[in-house]
Protein backbone atom coordinates (compact mmCIF):
# COMPACT_ATOMS: atom_id res chain seq x y z
CA UNK A 1 0.00 0.00 0.00
CA UNK A 2 1.32 3.68 -0.87
CA UNK A 3 0.09 5.92 0.96
CA UNK A 4 0.33 9.16 -0.40
CA UNK A 5 -0.37 11.39 2.09
CA UNK A 6 -1.40 11.64 5.79
CA UNK A 7 -4.40 14.01 6.00
CA UNK A 8 -3.94 17.27 8.83
CA UNK A 9 -6.92 18.27 10.93
CA UNK A 10 -7.49 20.86 8.17
CA UNK A 11 -8.02 17.97 5.59
CA UNK A 12 -9.83 15.86 7.76
CA UNK A 13 -12.30 18.53 8.54
CA UNK A 14 -13.02 19.11 4.51
CA UNK A 15 -13.82 15.60 3.84
CA UNK A 16 -16.06 16.39 6.85
CA UNK A 17 -17.76 19.48 5.29
CA UNK A 18 -18.08 17.45 1.89
CA UNK A 19 -20.04 15.01 3.34
CA UNK A 20 -22.39 17.19 4.88
CA UNK A 21 -22.48 18.78 1.53
CA UNK A 22 -23.09 15.77 -0.37
CA UNK A 23 -25.40 13.68 2.64
CA UNK A 24 -26.63 16.53 4.69
CA UNK A 25 -25.25 15.16 7.85
CA UNK A 26 -22.21 15.54 10.23
CA UNK A 27 -20.18 12.81 11.32
CA UNK A 28 -16.53 13.00 12.90
CA UNK A 29 -13.24 11.62 11.02
CA UNK A 30 -11.37 13.62 13.62
CA UNK A 31 -11.10 10.42 15.87
CA UNK A 32 -9.34 8.47 13.36
CA UNK A 33 -6.34 8.63 11.43
CA UNK A 34 -6.97 9.60 7.75
CA UNK A 35 -4.81 9.17 5.06
CA UNK A 36 -5.31 8.95 1.07
CA UNK A 37 -3.75 6.52 -1.37
CA UNK A 38 -3.87 6.18 -5.76
CA UNK A 39 -6.58 7.52 -7.51
CA UNK A 40 -8.15 9.83 -4.23
CA UNK A 41 -8.98 6.92 -2.14
CA UNK A 42 -9.42 7.89 1.28
CA UNK A 43 -8.68 5.43 4.03
CA UNK A 44 -9.04 5.50 8.00
CA UNK A 45 -7.29 3.82 10.69
CA UNK A 46 -7.38 3.73 14.10
CA UNK A 47 -6.15 7.00 15.53
CA UNK A 48 -2.81 4.90 17.51
CA UNK A 49 -1.05 3.57 15.21
CA UNK A 50 2.31 4.48 14.13
CA UNK A 51 1.90 5.49 10.81
CA UNK A 52 6.33 5.97 10.59
CA UNK A 53 6.57 2.39 11.94
CA UNK A 54 3.88 1.12 9.44
CA UNK A 55 6.42 2.93 6.14
CA UNK A 56 9.05 0.67 7.22
CA UNK A 57 7.25 -2.41 7.24
CA UNK A 58 5.94 -4.50 3.72
CA UNK A 59 2.06 -2.92 4.23
CA UNK A 60 -0.33 -4.38 2.25
CA UNK A 61 -3.45 -2.67 3.67
CA UNK A 62 -4.37 -0.34 6.64
CA UNK A 63 -7.96 0.12 8.10
CA UNK A 64 -10.33 0.42 6.27
CA UNK A 65 -11.10 1.82 3.00
CA UNK A 66 -13.84 5.02 3.27
CA UNK A 67 -14.14 6.20 -0.08
CA UNK A 68 -13.08 8.31 -2.98
CA UNK A 69 -12.80 11.99 -3.97
CA UNK A 70 -14.21 12.53 -7.54
CA UNK A 71 -14.61 15.17 -9.44
CA UNK A 72 -16.53 18.17 -8.51
CA UNK A 73 -16.94 17.68 -4.84
CA UNK A 74 -18.15 14.62 -5.04
CA UNK A 75 -17.39 11.38 -2.70
CA UNK A 76 -18.21 8.12 -3.86
CA UNK A 77 -18.37 5.85 -0.62
CA UNK A 78 -17.02 2.27 0.27
CA UNK A 79 -20.05 0.29 0.88
CA UNK A 80 -18.42 0.26 4.85
CA UNK A 81 -18.49 4.16 4.59
CA UNK A 82 -21.97 4.28 3.11
CA UNK A 83 -22.99 2.41 6.11
CA UNK A 84 -21.23 4.80 8.64
CA UNK A 85 -23.11 7.83 7.22
CA UNK A 86 -26.60 6.02 5.27
CA UNK A 87 -28.40 5.91 8.89
CA UNK A 88 -28.15 9.52 9.33
CA UNK A 89 -27.87 10.96 5.80
CA UNK A 90 -30.87 13.41 4.72
CA UNK A 91 -29.53 14.11 1.68
CA UNK A 92 -28.91 11.83 -1.75
CA UNK A 93 -30.60 8.60 -0.06
CA UNK A 94 -32.46 6.44 -2.30
CA UNK A 95 -35.30 4.31 -0.65
CA UNK A 96 -35.66 0.60 -2.49
CA UNK A 97 -37.86 -1.69 -2.04
CA UNK A 98 -37.21 -5.65 -1.02
CA UNK A 99 -38.06 -6.51 -4.71
CA UNK A 100 -35.28 -4.10 -5.51
CA UNK A 101 -32.90 -4.88 -2.94
CA UNK A 102 -32.33 -8.27 -3.64
CA UNK A 103 -31.88 -7.33 -7.58
CA UNK A 104 -29.19 -4.78 -6.13
CA UNK A 105 -27.25 -6.94 -4.20
CA UNK A 106 -26.94 -9.07 -7.33
CA UNK A 107 -25.58 -6.28 -9.28
CA UNK A 108 -28.41 -5.40 -10.82
CA UNK A 109 -29.65 -1.33 -11.51
CA UNK A 110 -32.63 -1.02 -9.78
CA UNK A 111 -35.47 1.36 -9.46
CA UNK A 112 -36.44 3.97 -5.96
CA UNK A 113 -39.43 3.91 -4.57
CA UNK A 114 -38.13 6.92 -3.08
CA UNK A 115 -35.84 9.49 -3.36
CA UNK A 116 -34.68 11.88 -0.47
CA UNK A 117 -32.89 15.41 -1.77
CA UNK A 118 -30.97 13.30 -4.48
CA UNK A 119 -28.78 15.03 -7.48
CA UNK A 120 -29.26 13.54 -10.54
CA UNK A 121 -25.91 11.92 -11.44
CA UNK A 122 -24.65 11.94 -8.00
CA UNK A 123 -23.90 9.40 -5.78
CA UNK A 124 -26.87 7.99 -3.80
CA UNK A 125 -26.60 5.86 -0.78
CA UNK A 126 -29.09 2.48 -1.06
CA UNK A 127 -31.37 2.19 1.95
CA UNK A 128 -34.16 -1.15 2.17
CA UNK A 129 -36.08 -0.73 5.67
CA UNK A 130 -33.01 0.02 8.23
CA UNK A 131 -30.33 -1.66 6.50
CA UNK A 132 -27.76 0.21 4.27
CA UNK A 133 -27.35 -1.83 0.81
CA UNK A 134 -24.13 0.66 -0.86
CA UNK A 135 -23.75 3.45 -3.01
CA UNK A 136 -25.09 3.75 -6.62
CA UNK A 137 -25.58 6.52 -9.23
CA UNK A 138 -29.21 8.23 -9.92
CA UNK A 139 -29.59 8.12 -13.44
CA UNK A 140 -32.55 9.93 -15.20
CA UNK A 141 -34.67 6.93 -15.22
CA UNK A 142 -32.89 4.28 -12.49
CA UNK A 143 -29.90 3.38 -10.08
CA UNK A 144 -26.73 2.49 -11.40
CA UNK A 145 -25.33 -0.26 -9.14
CA UNK A 146 -22.11 0.32 -7.80
CA UNK A 147 -21.68 -3.13 -5.64
CA UNK A 148 -17.94 -4.26 -6.54
CA UNK A 149 -18.17 -7.71 -8.12
CA UNK A 150 -16.48 -9.91 -4.82
CA UNK A 151 -19.41 -8.57 -2.64
CA UNK A 152 -22.63 -9.31 -5.05
CA UNK A 153 -24.68 -12.32 -3.85
CA UNK A 154 -26.55 -14.40 -6.20
CA UNK A 155 -29.51 -15.53 -5.20
CA UNK B 1 -4.47 -41.45 20.33
CA UNK B 2 -8.32 -40.15 19.38
CA UNK B 3 -10.66 -40.89 22.14
CA UNK B 4 -14.05 -42.26 20.92
CA UNK B 5 -13.05 -42.80 17.35
CA UNK B 6 -16.09 -44.58 16.03
CA UNK B 7 -17.87 -41.35 16.97
CA UNK B 8 -15.10 -38.70 15.22
CA UNK B 9 -16.16 -40.19 11.95
CA UNK B 10 -20.11 -40.18 12.20
CA UNK B 11 -19.76 -36.68 13.93
CA UNK B 12 -22.47 -34.55 12.25
CA UNK B 13 -21.25 -31.75 9.38
CA UNK B 14 -24.98 -30.52 8.86
CA UNK B 15 -24.77 -27.51 11.05
CA UNK B 16 -22.26 -24.60 9.92
CA UNK B 17 -21.23 -22.03 12.34
CA UNK B 18 -21.46 -17.85 11.99
CA UNK B 19 -20.14 -15.60 14.09
CA UNK B 20 -21.93 -12.28 14.74
CA UNK B 21 -19.91 -9.01 13.28
CA UNK B 22 -21.06 -6.75 16.41
CA UNK B 23 -18.99 -4.06 15.39
CA UNK B 24 -22.14 -3.85 12.74
CA UNK B 25 -25.20 -5.30 14.63
CA UNK B 26 -26.39 -6.32 17.70
CA UNK B 27 -26.33 -9.91 18.46
CA UNK B 28 -29.81 -10.52 19.57
CA UNK B 29 -30.76 -8.39 16.57
CA UNK B 30 -28.96 -10.94 14.27
CA UNK B 31 -30.47 -13.39 15.94
CA UNK B 32 -34.08 -12.75 15.47
CA UNK B 33 -33.77 -11.73 11.93
CA UNK B 34 -31.78 -15.00 10.98
CA UNK B 35 -34.51 -17.21 13.10
CA UNK B 36 -36.62 -15.91 10.60
CA UNK B 37 -34.94 -17.49 7.68
CA UNK B 38 -32.38 -20.31 9.47
CA UNK B 39 -32.57 -23.24 12.14
CA UNK B 40 -30.70 -21.26 14.55
CA UNK B 41 -28.74 -22.71 17.62
CA UNK B 42 -26.93 -20.64 19.99
CA UNK B 43 -23.48 -21.82 21.16
CA UNK B 44 -23.02 -22.95 24.21
CA UNK B 45 -19.32 -21.67 24.66
CA UNK B 46 -19.68 -18.19 22.85
CA UNK B 47 -22.58 -15.86 22.95
CA UNK B 48 -21.50 -14.28 19.50
CA UNK B 49 -21.10 -17.86 17.92
CA UNK B 50 -24.36 -19.62 16.16
CA UNK B 51 -24.64 -22.80 14.47
CA UNK B 52 -26.98 -22.60 11.64
CA UNK B 53 -28.37 -24.89 8.88
CA UNK B 54 -28.70 -23.99 5.70
CA UNK B 55 -26.86 -21.73 2.90
CA UNK B 56 -25.57 -18.99 5.34
CA UNK B 57 -23.60 -17.52 2.34
CA UNK B 58 -26.78 -16.56 0.33
CA UNK B 59 -28.69 -14.23 2.53
CA UNK B 60 -28.86 -10.37 2.82
CA UNK B 61 -27.16 -10.38 6.74
CA UNK B 62 -24.22 -11.93 5.09
CA UNK B 63 -24.17 -9.39 1.82
CA UNK B 64 -24.16 -6.76 4.80
CA UNK B 65 -21.25 -8.51 6.96
CA UNK B 66 -23.56 -8.33 9.90
CA UNK B 67 -21.77 -12.18 10.24
CA UNK B 68 -18.77 -14.19 9.32
CA UNK B 69 -18.79 -17.93 8.34
CA UNK B 70 -16.24 -18.85 10.76
CA UNK B 71 -15.85 -22.42 11.79
CA UNK B 72 -17.14 -23.09 15.55
CA UNK B 73 -13.41 -24.24 17.00
CA UNK B 74 -11.33 -21.30 15.24
CA UNK B 75 -13.30 -18.86 17.55
CA UNK B 76 -11.71 -20.42 20.61
CA UNK B 77 -8.15 -19.08 20.38
CA UNK B 78 -9.19 -15.27 20.91
CA UNK B 79 -11.24 -15.99 23.27
CA UNK B 80 -8.78 -17.75 25.67
CA UNK B 81 -6.48 -14.67 24.20
CA UNK B 82 -9.01 -12.00 25.62
CA UNK B 83 -7.94 -9.09 23.50
CA UNK B 84 -7.99 -6.08 25.45
CA UNK B 85 -8.91 -2.40 23.87
CA UNK B 86 -5.73 -1.06 24.61
CA UNK B 87 -3.98 -3.74 23.09
CA UNK B 88 -1.01 -3.98 19.92
CA UNK B 89 -1.82 -7.49 18.93
CA UNK B 90 0.17 -9.32 16.07
CA UNK B 91 -1.58 -11.96 14.15
CA UNK B 92 1.22 -14.27 13.17
CA UNK B 93 -0.61 -16.08 10.61
CA UNK B 94 -3.80 -13.69 9.90
CA UNK B 95 -5.28 -15.22 6.81
CA UNK B 96 -8.30 -15.47 5.98
CA UNK B 97 -8.93 -13.69 8.48
CA UNK B 98 -11.41 -14.54 10.86
CA UNK B 99 -9.86 -14.66 14.31
CA UNK B 100 -8.13 -11.45 13.24
CA UNK B 101 -11.81 -10.01 12.66
CA UNK B 102 -13.41 -11.46 15.86
CA UNK B 103 -10.11 -10.30 17.85
CA UNK B 104 -11.01 -6.47 16.07
CA UNK B 105 -14.38 -6.99 17.39
CA UNK B 106 -13.98 -7.68 21.03
CA UNK B 107 -11.60 -4.52 21.00
CA UNK B 108 -14.48 -2.82 19.91
CA UNK B 109 -12.18 -1.30 16.87
CA UNK B 110 -9.69 0.31 19.44
CA UNK B 111 -5.60 -1.00 19.74
CA UNK B 112 -4.07 -2.76 17.09
CA UNK B 113 -3.95 -5.68 15.39
CA UNK B 114 -1.03 -6.38 13.02
CA UNK B 115 -2.23 -8.38 10.56
CA UNK B 116 0.85 -10.89 9.11
CA UNK B 117 0.59 -13.43 5.95
CA UNK B 118 3.38 -15.29 4.43
CA UNK B 119 1.22 -15.70 1.25
CA UNK B 120 0.22 -13.01 -0.63
CA UNK B 121 -2.70 -14.44 -2.66
CA UNK B 122 -4.50 -15.17 0.66
CA UNK B 123 -3.91 -11.42 2.02
CA UNK B 124 -6.63 -10.54 -0.85
CA UNK B 125 -9.14 -12.78 1.01
CA UNK B 126 -7.57 -11.41 4.49
CA UNK B 127 -8.27 -7.49 3.31
CA UNK B 128 -11.73 -8.40 2.08
CA UNK B 129 -12.97 -9.81 5.44
CA UNK B 130 -11.64 -6.77 7.21
CA UNK B 131 -13.22 -4.54 4.87
CA UNK B 132 -16.71 -6.76 5.35
CA UNK B 133 -16.75 -6.07 8.50
CA UNK B 134 -15.91 -2.34 9.07
CA UNK B 135 -12.61 -2.94 10.65
CA UNK B 136 -10.37 0.19 10.99
CA UNK B 137 -7.33 -1.20 13.64
CA UNK B 138 -5.65 -3.48 11.54
CA UNK B 139 -2.60 -3.16 9.59
CA UNK B 140 -2.26 -5.92 7.49
CA UNK B 141 1.54 -6.94 6.32
CA UNK B 142 3.32 -9.33 4.33
CA UNK B 143 6.26 -10.69 5.65
CA UNK B 144 7.39 -13.79 6.58
CA UNK B 145 6.16 -15.32 10.06
CA UNK B 146 9.97 -16.86 10.58
CA UNK B 147 11.41 -13.35 10.25
CA UNK B 148 8.75 -11.19 11.66
CA UNK B 149 11.12 -10.16 15.02
CA UNK B 150 13.59 -8.77 12.48
CA UNK B 151 11.10 -6.04 11.63
CA UNK B 152 11.29 -4.11 14.83
CA UNK B 153 7.20 -4.58 16.21
CA UNK B 154 6.41 -5.96 19.56
CA UNK B 155 3.05 -7.29 20.79
CA UNK B 156 1.08 -7.40 24.21
CA UNK B 157 -0.26 -10.34 22.89
CA UNK B 158 0.55 -12.74 19.99
CA UNK B 159 -1.82 -15.09 18.22
CA UNK B 160 -0.21 -17.59 16.35
CA UNK B 161 -2.56 -19.94 14.77
CA UNK B 162 0.37 -21.95 12.50
CA UNK B 163 -0.22 -23.51 9.64
CA UNK B 164 -0.63 -26.90 9.83
CA UNK B 165 -1.04 -30.84 8.65
CA UNK B 166 -5.23 -29.65 9.55
CA UNK B 167 -6.22 -33.01 10.31
CA UNK B 168 -8.51 -31.71 12.56
CA UNK B 169 -10.81 -30.81 9.84
CA UNK B 170 -11.13 -34.82 9.02
CA UNK B 171 -14.69 -34.47 10.09
CA UNK B 172 -15.75 -32.54 7.26
CA UNK B 173 -13.01 -34.08 4.37
CA UNK B 174 -13.08 -37.56 5.22
CA UNK B 175 -11.47 -38.07 1.71
CA UNK B 176 -8.02 -36.20 2.94
CA UNK B 177 -4.12 -37.51 2.45
CA UNK B 178 -1.98 -37.48 5.27
CA UNK B 179 1.65 -38.14 5.29
CA UNK B 180 4.22 -38.42 8.44
CA UNK B 181 6.97 -36.67 6.27
CA UNK B 182 4.69 -33.35 6.31
CA UNK B 183 3.54 -33.50 10.10
CA UNK B 184 7.71 -33.13 10.51
CA UNK B 185 8.29 -30.40 8.19
CA UNK B 186 5.09 -28.96 9.78
CA UNK B 187 6.66 -29.53 13.30
CA UNK B 188 9.73 -27.50 12.31
CA UNK B 189 7.85 -24.85 10.21
CA UNK B 190 5.77 -24.26 13.94
CA UNK B 191 9.21 -23.95 16.02
CA UNK B 192 10.47 -21.59 14.00
CA UNK B 193 7.30 -19.33 14.04
CA UNK B 194 7.19 -19.63 17.72
CA UNK B 195 10.24 -18.64 18.10
CA UNK B 196 9.60 -15.60 16.16
CA UNK B 197 6.61 -15.32 17.93
CA UNK B 198 8.51 -14.99 21.45
CA UNK B 199 11.07 -12.59 20.24
CA UNK B 200 7.80 -10.26 18.93
CA UNK B 201 6.57 -10.93 22.49
CA UNK B 202 7.00 -8.17 25.17
CA UNK B 203 8.21 -9.71 28.88
CA UNK B 204 5.05 -10.64 30.66
CA UNK B 205 3.13 -11.06 27.44
CA UNK B 206 0.61 -13.22 26.31
CA UNK B 207 1.21 -16.09 23.18
CA UNK B 208 -1.63 -18.17 21.79
CA UNK B 209 -0.72 -21.53 19.85
CA UNK B 210 -3.75 -22.92 17.67
CA UNK B 211 -3.44 -25.44 14.87
CA UNK B 212 -6.21 -27.56 13.28
CA UNK B 213 -4.35 -30.29 13.82
CA UNK B 214 -4.51 -33.66 16.01
CA UNK B 215 -0.83 -34.63 15.92
CA UNK B 216 1.67 -33.99 18.95
CA UNK B 217 4.30 -33.40 17.09
CA UNK B 218 2.42 -30.14 15.85
CA UNK B 219 0.91 -29.18 19.25
CA UNK B 220 2.17 -30.59 22.71
CA UNK B 221 6.39 -31.04 21.15
CA UNK B 222 5.81 -27.78 19.96
CA UNK B 223 4.83 -25.95 23.30
CA UNK B 224 7.55 -28.41 25.24
CA UNK B 225 9.96 -26.84 22.33
CA UNK B 226 8.86 -23.30 23.63
CA UNK B 227 9.08 -23.85 27.15
CA UNK B 228 12.37 -25.13 27.41
CA UNK B 229 13.86 -22.61 25.04
CA UNK B 230 12.25 -19.61 24.71
CA UNK B 231 11.43 -18.17 28.50
CA UNK B 232 8.14 -19.06 27.99
CA UNK B 233 5.51 -21.19 30.51
CA UNK B 234 1.55 -22.54 29.88
CA UNK B 235 -0.66 -21.11 31.48
CA UNK B 236 -4.56 -22.85 32.38
CA UNK B 237 -6.98 -22.36 29.67
CA UNK B 238 -10.69 -21.21 31.18
CA UNK B 239 -13.37 -21.91 28.67
CA UNK B 240 -16.97 -22.32 29.70
CA UNK B 241 -19.79 -24.46 27.94
CA UNK B 242 -17.39 -26.26 25.66
CA UNK B 243 -15.72 -29.97 26.44
CA UNK B 244 -12.21 -30.04 25.89
CA UNK B 245 -9.55 -32.44 26.76
CA UNK B 246 -6.19 -32.05 28.16
CA UNK B 247 -3.10 -31.99 25.64
CA UNK B 248 -1.05 -35.65 25.32
CA UNK B 249 1.40 -35.60 27.92
CA UNK B 250 3.39 -38.60 26.70
CA UNK B 251 3.70 -40.01 22.81
CA UNK B 252 5.96 -42.30 22.05
CA UNK B 253 9.26 -41.75 24.16
CA UNK B 254 8.85 -38.60 24.12
CA UNK B 255 7.60 -36.75 27.24
CA UNK B 256 5.59 -33.03 26.69
CA UNK B 257 6.26 -30.18 29.64
CA UNK B 258 3.13 -27.99 29.12
CA UNK B 259 0.40 -30.48 27.62
CA UNK B 260 -1.37 -30.60 30.70
CA UNK B 261 -2.30 -27.30 30.59
CA UNK B 262 -2.98 -27.23 26.73
CA UNK B 263 -6.74 -28.22 25.30
CA UNK B 264 -7.65 -30.44 22.89
CA UNK B 265 -11.25 -29.59 21.09
CA UNK B 266 -12.24 -33.27 19.42
CA UNK B 267 -14.90 -32.92 16.48
CA UNK B 268 -17.02 -35.68 18.22
CA UNK B 269 -17.26 -33.34 21.25
CA UNK B 270 -19.01 -30.34 20.07
CA UNK B 271 -19.60 -30.23 16.36
CA UNK B 272 -16.57 -28.43 15.66
CA UNK B 273 -13.59 -29.08 14.18
CA UNK B 274 -10.44 -30.49 15.79
CA UNK B 275 -8.79 -27.86 17.56
CA UNK B 276 -5.60 -27.88 19.90
CA UNK B 277 -4.70 -24.65 21.90
CA UNK B 278 -1.74 -23.70 24.31
CA UNK B 279 -1.63 -20.14 26.29
CA UNK B 280 1.81 -18.85 26.84
CA UNK B 281 3.41 -16.26 28.80
CA UNK B 282 6.51 -15.15 28.32
CA UNK B 283 8.89 -14.72 31.59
Amino acid sequence: MQIKKILNEKEIRDIEKLIEKNYGCKINLGKYKVFKTGEEKIWIVEKGVDMELCKKLRCYAMGMYFGKLKRNNKIKLSMEGAMMIGKIAKKNVAVIDEGEGMKFIEGENVIASKLIGCEQNNFVIIKMNEDILGVGILRENFIENLVPKARRINF
Amino acid sequence: MIPDAEKLFSASTEWKSIRVNTLKIGRDELLERLSEKFEVREMPWYENGFFIKGDMTKSLEYYLGYYHVQEAGSMLPPLVMLPDKNDCIIDICAAPGSKTTQMAMMMENEGIIFANDVNSKRLRALAHNIQKCGVVNCIILNHDGRFLWKKGIKGDKILLDAPCTASGKIIKNKNMTWSYGRVIRMSKLQKRLIESASKCLIDGGTLVYSTCSLEPEENEEVIDYAIKNLNMEAEKIELVGIKTRRGIKRWGDKEYEGAEKAIRIWPQDNLTEGFFICKLRKY
